[in-house]
């Protein structure tokens, strides 16, 4: 295999999101560019055609997560899944109208399985990520006990790409965390496109973490064309091409007391659990917290992004009566200056500024 | 081979106890044959006198069954990892997650011995490379600082730093940590426990020593210093290349550190690398002596936002550089260049959720999946429910404590059914279930 060393083949899982909830809301004429599930799929299938085309060894294996349950629709490794009915046909390429027909009659018949109350379920993309990671992890290492079937095949270059349309799910956190640390260990890539919906912390973590690329879709009229333009390339072509990646990453976390998703949470010393607010017991280990600390935490508390701000003006304004207004003023406004050049010396400045407010702020009550 | 073994076994005793002085000479004479010879091999054998290792013939152990295959010793293989991770003990839960380390390195002359190759001195530092890239691995919350022994007094080569490359920069360059004169434990340790004395009450605060000396020069008493250290509940531990000595024991057995003398170079690496995990915390306060644990504590964190390299330039708080890439202190939006880290500006601590979730997994553990001992009725499914492998048709003939006949392992929340490989790979890797994301 001579260009085996040039360009080792890939393995891709597509994982759809199948929520129809959000694809109707996707595909409603008040956006400023619907995205119907008909035309997404006919494009989808476009992409995984042209990735099986562009290189003879590549695999592929398509995923859909439904409420409630995650399938695999489709597999070019194993024969079992998806049994093609379709008679061959001269005037198409038979792989191509394999994958087509066998995604899209599976899809069919698993959105038409799906009860009323199935559709409130959120949606299993963990279940579907981690069942692209097991398939992965099963042909990436043939084994004895159940790749008897499998001929030993060349080492490829596995990856996932999630095409996402329902919003975080804040309770699938910790399993979200552990299939990317799990990705990480396996050298699995994984790839993030947002078609619709807010942006989702976790999969921006889970691209960033993996090295992947995290897209959000603005322009869902040219949705093949990003597909093409960024998912295509297998890593190692990557390097050469400008792919785009994302802007700023998100590191929040999602607590466990009430699954909200923080910027600054209370973190259990010994287990590191994360709370939204501080709490007397811990809920995973039992720890027992000292009072001390849980006051100290709550006076802190209100202390959150917009209101440092305000607070800082308020001390200010406070000795105002004794004080000409005139001094005053600009020292405030240089704290304003301070946050956004962020310079040391006015660090130094700006602890003093903010303890002497901690001490007025410690007094009113 | 019973008494092949046996003998081995006697042999070994009579090493420990350091025997017979001309067998331990011929022995000595013979391993460095052995470990030439080794070398032309391309150092396969890590183990250098092997009437010191237990003698098992591996070989022996894996049996073939009737069609030739070797697929039973694989199971058996898979099913003592199934075992073993059932012993697990479920209790080690509380660990000390934040850790603050100080790593004593031994830089006397002693540390030119060559019965390590090529030095004790270079191994020491090429394993001390490996052992802070790996605890990092491990303990992404903690801080180590590196301090040395050398002529008579304590030395600070790396300051407290919670990133890998400032430790490893720290410890790159041998020309500036070229062994000389004597070691002296208790200035060391004075050093190490002087700079460990201001790090708040929940965070562990270890000194790992690698020793290659017999002797200390001390200008004090060095009971004292270890008495403060067990008051500062200081964990020492020791990893000695030469020999035991009895101030070094009595300071780990006291504290609750580790001891261990390193037999070979194999060795060593294996006492130095089992201080990586987190300790538990049960252990610390059993050697501690302090009954309660008032150490435990809820710390305010902030989760920052990373700006890529294509943002505009701005400066950082912590170097006053003009750099483009940073994270923002979601509190005061400060610029920092690096996570874990306490924000200069606010004071909040700074840690990326990614650091948080690694430790994940040890809180919320996958059930053990069930072996499936005979077909049910309820028409199982053909595949396994994580990778799509059909399962076998029949069952297989061999048995055994934890293995499933038919190959199927079932997860008791969700009832499905995996294969053997998704059964160890969701266990070690994944620790999420496919079939019910718990």
């Amino acid at each position: 295999m001579s260009d085996f060393a040039v360009e080792p083949s890939s393995h891709m899982s597509v994982i759809l999101d199948l929520t129809p909830a959000q694809w109707y809301l996707s595909s409603l004429p008040k956006n400023e560019y619907p995205l119907s599930f008909r035309s997404f799929l006919s494009q989808t299938l476009a992409f995984l055609n042209s990735h099986l085309a562009s290189k003879h060894e590549n695999t592929l294996a398509v995923y859909g997560a439904l409420p409630g349950k995650s399938v695999i629709l489709y597999s070019s490794t194993d024969s079992s899944v998806g049994q093609d009915e379709t008679v061959a046909d001269a005037n198409s390429y038979q792989p191509f109208k394999t994958v087509d027909s066998v995604v899209a009659s599976q899809i069919t018949d698993e959105l038409d399985a799906l009860g009323d109350s199935d559709e409130e379920a959120p949606c299993q993309l963990v279940g579907a990520l981690t069942k692209a990671l097991c398939h992965i992890n099963r042909i990436m290492n043939p084994n004895f006990t159940t790749g008897a079937s499998d001929a030993p095949q060349p080492t490829r270059e596995p990856r996932i790409i999630i095409l996402s349309v329902s919003p975080d799910l804040s309770t699938s956190y910790i399993p979200i965390m552990n299939s990317i640390f799990s990705a990480q260990k396996l050298k699995v890539t994984i790839d993030v496109c947002k078609i619709f919906g807010p942006d989702a912390v976790f999969l921006q973590q889970a691209a960033h973490l993996t090295g992947g690329s995290y897209i959000y879709l603005e322009r869902r009229d040219a949705y093949l064309q990003h597909l093409m333009m960024t998912f295509l390339s297998p890593r190692s072509v990557r390097g050469i091409l400008a792919v785009p990646t994302q802007e700023k990453i998100d590191f929040r976390a999602a607590c466990f007391c009430h699954k909200t998703i923080v910027d600054i949470g209370f973190v259990c010393s010994v287990c590191l659990s994360i709370f939204c607010q501080p709490v007397p017991v811990c809920s995973t280990c039992r720890t027992k917290f000292p009072m001390k600390t849980l006051q100290r935490l709550n006076a802190s508390r209100p202390s959150f992004p917009p209101q440092p701000v305000v607070r800082s003006m308020s001390a200010a304004r406070t000795p105002t009566t004794s004080t000409p207004p005139g001094t005053r003023t600009p020292s405030v406004s240089n704290h304003h200056a301070d946050r956004t050049t962020s310079i040391s010396s006015s660090a130094s400045a700006k602890v003093n500024g903010s303890s002497s407010v901690a001490v007025g702020n410690g007094m009113t009550p | 081979m019973e008494v092949e073994s046996g003998s081995d076994d006697f042999i070994d005793d009579d090493d420990d106890f350091g025997g017979s002085r001309g067998k331990n000479v011929k022995g000595k004479g013979k391993a460095i044959d052995r470990r030439k010879k080794d070398k032309g091999k391309g150092k396969i054998n890590e183990q250098a006198y092997a009437w010191e290792a237990s003698y098992t013939r591996s070989w022996d152990t894996v049996q073939e069954d009737e069609a030739g295959s070797l697929q039973s010793a694989v199971d058996d293989l898979l099913a003592r990892g199934r075992r073993r991770r059932l012993l697990a003990p479920s209790s080690a839960f509380r660990r000390t997650i934040i850790r603050h380390l100080i790593l004593l390195l031994d830089l006397s002359a002693s540390m030119m011995d060559r019965d390590m190759r090529p030095t004790r001195f270079d191994l020491m530092l090429e394993y001390s490379r490996e052992f802070v890239l790996e605890w990092f691995d491990q303990n992404p919350l903690g801080q180590i600082g590196v301090v040395g022994m050398r002529a008579g007094v304590g030395e600070r080569i790396g300051e407290m730093s919670s990133n890998p490359q400032d430790v490893l920069k720290a410890i790159a360059d041998r020309h500036k940590l070229e062994p000389a004169g004597e070691p002296s434990l208790q200035n060391a340790i004075e050093m190490a426990r002087s700079s460990m004395s201001h790090l708040p009450t929940h965070s562990s605060r270890e000194i790992t020593i690698i020793f290659g000396s017999l002797t200390t020069v001390d200008p004090g008493n060095i009971h004292d210093t270890l008495d403060a250290c067990i008051k500062d509940k200081i964990r020492i531990s020791v990893v000695a290349l030469a020999a035991e000595m009895k101030i070094c024991r009595e300071m780990c057995d006291k504290t609750g550190g580790q001891f261990g003398v390193a037999i070979n170079d194999g060795h060593f690496k294996d006492i130095l690398f089992e201080l990586i995990p987190p300790p538990t915390q049960r252990a610390a306060s059993k050697a501690g002596g302090g009954a309660s644990n008032p150490s435990a504590d809820l710390m305010m964190m902030g989760f920052p936002t990373r700006l890529p390299d294509t943002s505009p330039p701005a400066l950082c708080v912590c170097h006053s550089e003009l750099k483009s890439e940073g994270f923002l202190c979601p509190r005061c939006s400060a610029k920092l260049c690096d996570v874990p880290t306490d924000c200069d500006i606010c004071g909040l601590m700074i840690v990326s959720s990614p650091h948080l979730a690694r430790s994940f997994h040890h809180l919320f553990p996958v059930k053990p999946y069930d072996a499936v001992m005979e077909a049910s009725l309820s028409s199982p499914s053909a595949n396994c429910h994580g990778c799509e492998a059909p399962f076998p048709k029949t069952a297989s003939a061999m048995s055994g404590e934890g293995i499933s006949p038919l190959g199927r392992y079932k997860c008791p929340i969700c009832l499905n059914d995996f294969c053997s490989d998704c059964d160890v790979f969701v266990h070690d890797v994944v620790h999420c279930c496919p079939g019910c994301g718990k």
